[in-house]
């Protein structure tokens, strides 16, 4: 998935920030996979990657999400709502809590955009802070930004094929390719053989120290895709913190307007 | 002897001009924002985690008033600032103005505007190349975001009171300082310091303050500057090092112009020195003589040395050399130095020198003194 291949500092202490953008920069899928339950045999480590960088993408998606961020000295629970159009283009619209309501984040190619209604200025994301957390979560802002597609950057094989822990899966595991933009040492991918829906990444560093896991659950189907709801991120290094992100509504597709990805929009 | 008077004269005003500079270097270091010792919760240097706080600052500080030590506290926090359509991510420090003016010379410290005042206000006072790099002014308007002890975004709006002159590496570049109370507001941080900065002015040897510091606050990570500054310390001790390399070549120097004068001046007198030896003038007292006569003019050069010396570094204290025509305010290895670079006339930059070229030319004139002193007399009175 696109969105989590992106650096995520160990230390940055935050979570989610990918996550929430890549679902929405990500979810425009131009059509809906319906994954046939063809044996793994029939579907090669490049097949099941691709169908995992497009599962929450489309041409434009829009929907709403809840992210719940955990760490050593608070929790709190994030309603949001999002669009996304093409690659390029996301927003992110905080909902509730009341305090932050209508904080927005605008990404745009490479830029970054945060509005905050409390002072109504919109400020721009030094790239100085792109390592920093998105919203507090486990995610960077840099997630957010990063566009990388496995096939592309990754060399992979199947490493695993069969029954494990009551489930049939296919284990796929990524090195990067040496001169590939990312900044993870590997990659393992682990999806369910019946539709090749992903159940879980681990991110390992260039020491190959396992940096972060994301885990997929909750299969439902909206709007005609069928896809996990519900994504948790943990970083290794606190194990005791993650950020969870579930998605509420979702739909690709859609005819979004380049209006809604423009700083004055941000503003209203 | 102009060669020992010069070396004499160099030696005092460079020596004067050195210690002008180290001393500028440990005040701007220490007495501007890092103080003489610094307290914190332990572990808090190592990640700056906004959640390691030294807890209950006010009794902290009446310890320390009690032993009347300057403090202190502090707060800080990482996060965003903006003008216009700049941003750039910054330190924000939450202090205490009027603690800060009694103790610490930061306020005085200001380029441009004014330091922060008694009451919070939203003030804002920037590192110079922060300001800079945001293109901000006095008046101008900084949105600052910051991620809240409590996870939220605190966010709010900021008007530059003032920018810092050059103050070291880190301050210039992230520093962004606001009220305490206006930092508890925005990182919604209730309770509980950072830091709290020690200075006495130089009243208490750093050894014998950690000590204290340890008493007074058990549980705190005591610091010296020289601990939290270890450029700056071993800065001072290649210094050391390298003005006595320098002071020991101009000792050298003298010596061997002694050495030669004296030898000069000994061969010239072979007869008289044989005459002497004849008349059974003990070789002790003709050594005695001779090396005498050095230090005379050890002595008389060194006289003319020093009144120049003096003088030149006392013009040097008042006036300064001005470098602002090709430096600039400058910092080096992060430490802030002044444009005017001002000399600093110790007693000891004036007797090291003096007595160690009286040693010097005293140990050079032995050796011709011992020639002379075992001079045959009948050969002598015959040399032509």
């Amino acid at each position: 998935m696109t969105w989590f291949s992106s650096k995520y500092g160990r230390n940055s202490g935050s979570p989610f920030s990918r996550g929430i953008l890549a679902i929405v920069s990500s979810l425009a899928v131009l059509c809906f996979f319906c994954f046939p339950a063809t044996p793994a045999s029939a579907v090669t480590a490049r097949e099941i990657l691709d169908r995992m960088d497009d599962l929450y993408r489309g041409e434009s998606s829009h929907g709403e999400m809840t992210m719940v961020v955990v760490t050593a000295h608070w929790k709190r629970t994030l309603s949001l709502e999002f669009w996304s159009k093409g690659k390029e283009k996301s927003l992110i619209k905080i909902l509730a809590p009341i305090k932050e309501k209508d904080t927005a984040t605008l990404r745009s190619g490479n830029e970054i955009w945060n509005y905050l209604p409390k002072v109504k200025r919109v400020i721009k994301l030094p790239s100085s802070m792109m390592s920093a957390s998105w919203m507090g979560s486990h995610f960077t802002n840099d997630d957010l930004v990063k566009e990388s597609r496995f096939v592309e950057d990754y060399d992979f094989e199947v490493t695993f094929e069969g029954r494990r822990a009551g489930k049939d899966i296919v284990e796929v595991t990524c090195i990067p390719k040496p001169d590939a933009p990312v900044v993870w040492g590997k990659v393992v991918v682990v999806v369910r053989l019946q539709d090749y829906l992903p159940l879980e990444s681990a991110y390992f560093d260039e020491e190959l120290h396992l940096a972060r896991t994301m885990t997929f659950s909750d299969v439902r189907t909206f709007s005609g895709r069928t896809l996990p709801a519900r994504m948790v991120v943990v970083p290794a290094d606190k194990p005791g913190e993650r950020t969870e992100v579930t998605y509420r509504e979702i739909a690709f597709d859609l005819d979004l307007s380049d209006e809604i990805f423009s700083i004055r929009n941000l503003q209203k | 002897m102009a060669a020992v008077s010069m070396n004499t004269f160099i030696l005092i005003a460079t020596y004067a001009l050195m210690q002008g500079l180290l001393d500028q270097a440990v005040q701007n270091a220490t007495q501007l924002s890092t103080g003489e010792a610094q307290l914190h919760a332990p572990g808090y240097l190592e990640d700056r985690s906004i959640y390691k706080t030294l807890e209950n600052p006010e009794a902290i500080l009446q310890k320390l008033k009690d032993r009347s030590f300057g403090a202190v506290p502090r707060t800080y926090g990482y996060g965003l600032v903006s003008c216009r359509t700049k941003s750039a991510g910054a330190m924000f420090w939450g202090v205490d103005p009027d603690k800060e003016r009694a103790v610490l010379r930061l306020a005085e410290h200001m380029g441009e505007g004014v330091y922060l005042s008694s009451k919070a206000h939203r003030g804002l006072v920037l590192g110079r190349k922060l300001a800079r790099s945001l293109n901000a002014h006095v008046g101008s308007e900084i949105v600052v975001l910051v991620q809240a002890a409590d996870g939220s975004l605190g966010n709010d709006l900021f008007t530059v009171s003032g920018i810092l002159k050059a103050a070291g590496e880190g301050v210039d570049r992230s520093a962004a300082i606001m009220h305490i109370d206006d930092f508890r507001d925005l990182f919604v941080m209730r309770s509980g310091v950072h830091e709290i900065v020690v200075n006495t002015g130089g009243r208490v040897p750093l050894a014998a303050l950690k000590e204290s510091l340890i008493q007074a606050v058990p549980g705190a990570e005591v610091k010296t500057w020289r601990e939290l500054l270890p450029t700056l310390s071993d800065m001072l001790q290649i210094s050391d090092v390298s003005m006595s390399v320098f002071g020991a070549i101009f000792y050298l120097a003298a010596g061997l112009g002694v050495l030669n004068t004296m030898l000069m001046a000994t061969y010239e007198r072979i007869h008289e020195f044989g005459l002497l030896k004849a008349l059974g003038t003990s070789p002790w007292r003709i050594v005695r003589d001779v090396t005498m006569e050095a230090w005379l003019l050890a002595f008389l050069s060194t006289v003319v040395g020093v009144v120049a010396g003096v003088a030149v570094s006392w013009v040097l204290q008042d006036v300064g050399l001005d470098t602002t025509g090709f430096a600039g305010e400058y910092t080096v290895s992060g430490i802030a130095f002044d444009p005017v670079w001002r000399a600093s006339l110790t007693f000891r930059a004036v007797l090291e020198p003096v007595l160690v070229i009286w040693v010097v030319c005293i140990l050079a004139a032995l050796y011709p003194a011992s020639i002379s002193a075992r001079l045959d007399p009948v050969k002598s009175l015959y040399h032509v």
